[in-house]
């Protein structure tokens, strides 16, 4: 009976080990030209920030939409409001966290269309194309109603694949102050007594996380911020009033303000009274 | 055939074994990379974006730590760099415009040292 080739086996686990110390550790693949979606987590949201600044910026939304696809975040809009609430509870500048914000909110506009180039280079590589556009000055932030740019300039791409090039685009009514259009009592005894509960949407009816509130009185003001509780809604805020007191509030420093506000009195189903809330809803036209 | 032979020919093919698993089956993962890693097309593009920043606002300090996402170089070379490979790729002109200003104004800018209290 033939022996089993002992020393075969062991010769190729050896060389195999040998292999793999060469590929691992003494000379791995080497990533060198990677591209935005594989970076670290924290390396992204400066990848947005930029993004948004940039946004905020040019008000081109194709090409920020672009910038945001290379990230390879499954929902962009989901991300940028994760991350502008995630700012807000860290104590980040309002103006970054509002720019975040603004373009989480004007994703979901789709102000903006992207079409491919007509004149996009002849890909020479599989590797991805990055979202470099033409600006071709149709850039305006005149207050008017978005208008859709299917206009492409033809500017060659670097190279590699075709790249969306959109042309600027106007965002929606940037600054327009916000106006209350709603405001409901609540009467709920299984709400916090005054209970002021505050929405603020867009002109599309979308909450709007990161948007500061200004609350006054006699004696006192405070500021606080949409979007801390977004297990209730990215648009929403609240603050506890209190009986006999009337409060102003306005949505960001240029919002119109909404005088005169008090906390309700409710009848319980005992005959008695209780201090009850209010639901304020604030648009930007 | 002499005796070592065979077990030559036995840890060359182990090895060429380990290097295609280690090289194409199971290669180094790296998923949580930095941004100085990034190919020279996608760092051009972030600097345009703060290119597109500073256009707007003029703050030369908010882009130059913005630029100090990619590491140690200065950020007149980043942005340098990131300017000759816009005009290589063929960026629209006012891109290039962009990218001409901020590296003038990273050339320009000199950091404000941070006030350092005094001890009696």
């Amino acid at each position: 009976m033939k022996r089993f080739p002992w020393e075969w086996l062991i010769a190729i686990v050896v060389g195999f080990s040998l292999g793999l110390l060469y590929a691992w550790v003494i000379s791995p693949v080497r990533y060198i030209d990677i591209t935005p979606n594989t970076l670290r987590a924290d390396f992204k949201d400066q990848f947005r920030i930029a993004i948004a600044a940039s946004y905020a910026s040019t008000h081109d939304l194709g090409r920020a939409k672009a910038r945001l696809a290379l990230l390879g975040d499954s929902d962009s809009n989901q991300a940028l409001t994760a991350q502008s609430q995630r700012m807000l509870a860290a104590g980040e500048s309002i103006d970054v966290v509002q720019q975040v914000a603004q373009l989480a909110a004007n994703l979901l506009g789709g102000v903006a269309q992207i079409q491919p180039s007509a004149t996009a280079t002849a890909t020479v590589s599989q590797k991805t194309a990055m979202p470099t556009t033409a600006a071709t000055g149709s850039e305006t932030d005149a207050p008017t109603i978005p208008v859709e740019s299917p206009t492409i300039e033809s500017t060659p791409a670097i190279v590699f694949t075709p790249t969306p090039r959109p042309t600027h685009t106007p965002v929606p009514t940037p600054g327009a102050p916000y106006i209350l259009i709603a405001q409901d009592t609540v009467c709920n005894s299984n709400l916090t007594d005054g209970l002021m509960q505050i929405t603020v949407i867009d002109k599309h009816n979308r909450q709007i996380p990161g948007v500061e509130i200004i609350i006054s009185w006699s004696g006192g003001e405070e500021h606080f911020f949409t979007g801390l509780k977004p297990e209730i809604a990215n648009g929403y805020a609240d603050y506890i009033m209190q009986a006999g007191i009337s409060y102003t509030v306005r949505v960001a420093e240029a919002g119109t303000p909404a005088p005169n506000l008090t906390a309700p009195n409710c009848p319980d189903s005992g005959g008695q009274t209780y201090t009850g809330g209010l639901h304020l809803t604030f648009q930007q036209p | 055939m002499p005796r070592w032979i065979p077990p030559l020919v036995a840890i060359i093919i182990g090895i060429a074994l380990g290097l295609i698993y280690g090289w194409v089956i199971s290669p180094v993962q790296f998923v949580d990379t930095t941004p100085n890693s990034l190919r020279a097309d996608y760092r051009a593009d972030y600097v345009l974006m703060v290119a597109e920043t500073y256009h707007a606002n003029q703050d030369a300090g908010l882009a130059a730590r913005r630029l100090a996402i990619f590491g140690g170089d200065a950020p007149a070379t980043i942005s340098a760099q990131a300017l000759q490979t816009g005009q290589a790729s063929g960026y629209a002109p006012n891109d290039i415009s962009m990218l001409q200003e901020l590296t003038r104004a990273m050339q320009a800018y000199q950091p404000v040292p941070t006030a350092v209290e005094s001890t009696p």
